[in-house]
């Protein structure tokens, strides 16, 4: 029982939160707007039942499936390169003088004002897209995980120096691990600009395969405001899964890490 | 107990910096084979220098320093352990960066742990321990390599005296056992006093002066409030205040 109360306790703060929004979008569908004018906010059944529309529905998925893997396409090749960017540039001051201006240069660049140009290379398939997300979501994992690595304790750096470890030792067993929490802080912020660059960069390419970025596009000038919000909210749901997934990765990955460790004694209630 | 020839020795030694400060100046010392000898100064006095020195973790500018202590242990000021390691994986660590086979170094880490008395924490995280069982977490690590020279940087500095003490009493343990030599570095006169066979005055980056302690090992924790214990640390402090106002009117003049 006091396990389920806990539990209850935890989601009863949210839950009503979503509440109150419902309420106030049903009041904003119904008392604020005229009926003919309903389109501009339809009321939450409305988008429900018109998202499910199996012709819909197929849409918004195939919509909501390449805007996904472009994202995750595009995550995994930032954090592969950016792990390996960091890694280098952790190993000589001159190399981080070489590189590190121009991954800043990277992050200054409006990169979506550029995806017309990367059409116009690479065409509007699959692979400019990725090529959109990676650029966006290369800077915050190669800058956390080169502040990471820079950050170890100097006494370990000292202890490894006397067993004269070598730099491939000290990077795996001394400078990755003790990196991990501020290399997963930014795989999650890469993670959400992926999102962000997956949905917004299918936005401005408007020509191929239609993902969630194309379908916000589309639908308010075919007047289908209720897909609108349906698209909006599964865009906004895989931001959140996105965000969710990466802390829950963090929490288990470094669990030995003081930021994990929550003060003895919250949750008044829980402990009878 | 000094009597195999020097395990470490500092001739002439100093530590300039290009931008004109000097960190060290003009030091000799020798620790014999399984001797125990504390540098106690005042912060900013040069004594860390001094251990990074002996430890090989800078080079001294002028003169030269010999170690012939082929293994080597480095107690840190904090217990500098990886905190994603568990206490058993910490303890291993050293032996794994010398790349000795898994079953030695495993048995190695469970000896050391059991001679601090750590056996039953092996499985934690450092996290979990209390400072002091930190500490003793990063002792043992500097056993497992069984050291025949062991350099402590303030090593219980940042513990409670309580703790302090006992520690302190552990260690003075730990070396009538093995006979490592050793070299304290400390700001406390009373751990000096208590734990080595000599004690080196060190202020303004130079060495002032040396107080031997003829009392046997091992010595009782009672020791402490003997009256020939309190002639030396009294013997102690003279030469730090005296260093000290010596220095105050070179700065008056």
């Amino acid at each position: 029982m006091s396990a389920a109360y806990t539990r209850l306790r935890t989601a009863l703060p949210p839950l009503a939160v979503s509440g109150l929004v419902l309420v106030l979008w049903y009041l904003g569908s119904y008392v604020l707007i005229d009926a003919d004018r309903r389109f501009l906010l339809p009321p939450p059944h409305e988008v429900v039942r018109v998202a499910l529309d199996p012709a819909n529905l197929a849409e918004l998925m195939a919509g909501l499936g390449l805007s996904a893997q472009v994202a995750v396409l595009g995550l995994g090749i930032a954090a592969v390169v950016g792990l390996l960017l960091a890694a280098l540039m952790s190993q000589a001051r001159w190399i981080e003088r070489a590189v590190y201006p121009y991954a800043v240069l990277l992050q200054t660049v409006p990169i979506l004002a550029l995806v017309p140009l990367f059409g116009f290379w690479f065409g509007f398939g699959l692979p400019s897209r990725v090529l959109t997300c990676v650029l966006i979501a290369l800077f915050p994992i190669t800058a956390n995980t080169l502040f990471g690595l820079r950050s170890t304790d100097p006494a370990l750096h000292d202890l490894f120096t006397l067993h004269r470890a070598s730099r491939w030792t000290r990077l795996v067993k001394l400078q990755l691990p003790a990196a991990l929490p501020s290399i997963l802080t930014g795989l999650r912020i890469s993670a959400g600009a992926a999102v962000i660059g997956a949905i917004v960069g299918d936005f401005f390419f408007q020509q191929g395969q239609p993902g969630l970025g194309q379908l916000i596009y589309l639908y308010p000038r075919r007047l289908q405001s209720e897909l609108l919000f349906a698209a909006v909210i599964l865009a906004s749901l895989l931001g959140l899964v996105v965000f969710w997934l990466f802390g829950t990765v963090a929490r288990y990955a470094t669990a030995w890490h003081d930021s994990q460790q929550r003060p003895a004694s919250t949750g008044q209630g829980a402990a009878r | 107990m000094t009597d195999h020839g020097p395990a470490l020795s500092f001739e002439q030694v100093g530590m300039h910096y290009p931008t004109g400060t000097t960190a060290l100046d003009d030091v000799t010392l020798h620790v014999g084979a399984g001797e125990f000898v504390a540098v106690v100064g005042p912060s900013g006095c040069g004594k860390s220098t001094l251990l990074r020195l002996a430890a090989g973790l800078l080079t001294p500018t002028s003169g030269t320093v010999a170690r012939s202590a082929a293994r080597l242990g480095f107690v840190f000021q904090d217990p500098t352990l990886l905190p994603w390691r568990s206490v058993r994986r910490n303890v291993e660590l050293a032996g794994e960066l010398r790349r000795e086979p898994a079953a030695q170094r495993r048995e190695r880490a469970e000896q050391a742990l059991a001679r601090v008395g750590l056996t039953g924490a092996a499985d934690q995280l450092p996290r979990t321990l209390s400072g002091g069982m930190r500490m003793r977490v990063s002792l043992a690590r500097t056993l497992a390599g069984q050291p025949e020279l062991m350099l402590f940087d303030e090593p219980f500095g940042s513990l409670d005296e309580i703790t302090r003490e006992r520690l302190g009493e552990e260690l003075q343990s730990l070396f009538v056992a093995d006979g490592f030599a050793g070299l304290l570095v400390t700001h406390s006169v009373a751990e000096a006093v208590y734990l080595a066979e000599r004690v080196v005055v060190m202020a303004d980056r130079r060495i002032v002066g040396e107080v031997a302690v003829p009392l046997p090992y091992p010595r009782e924790p009672q020791v402490r409030f003997w009256p020939d214990f309190t002639a030396l640390t009294a013997n102690v402090t003279e030469l730090l205040r005296g260093s000290s106002a010596e220095r105050t009117a070179a700065v008056a003049r």
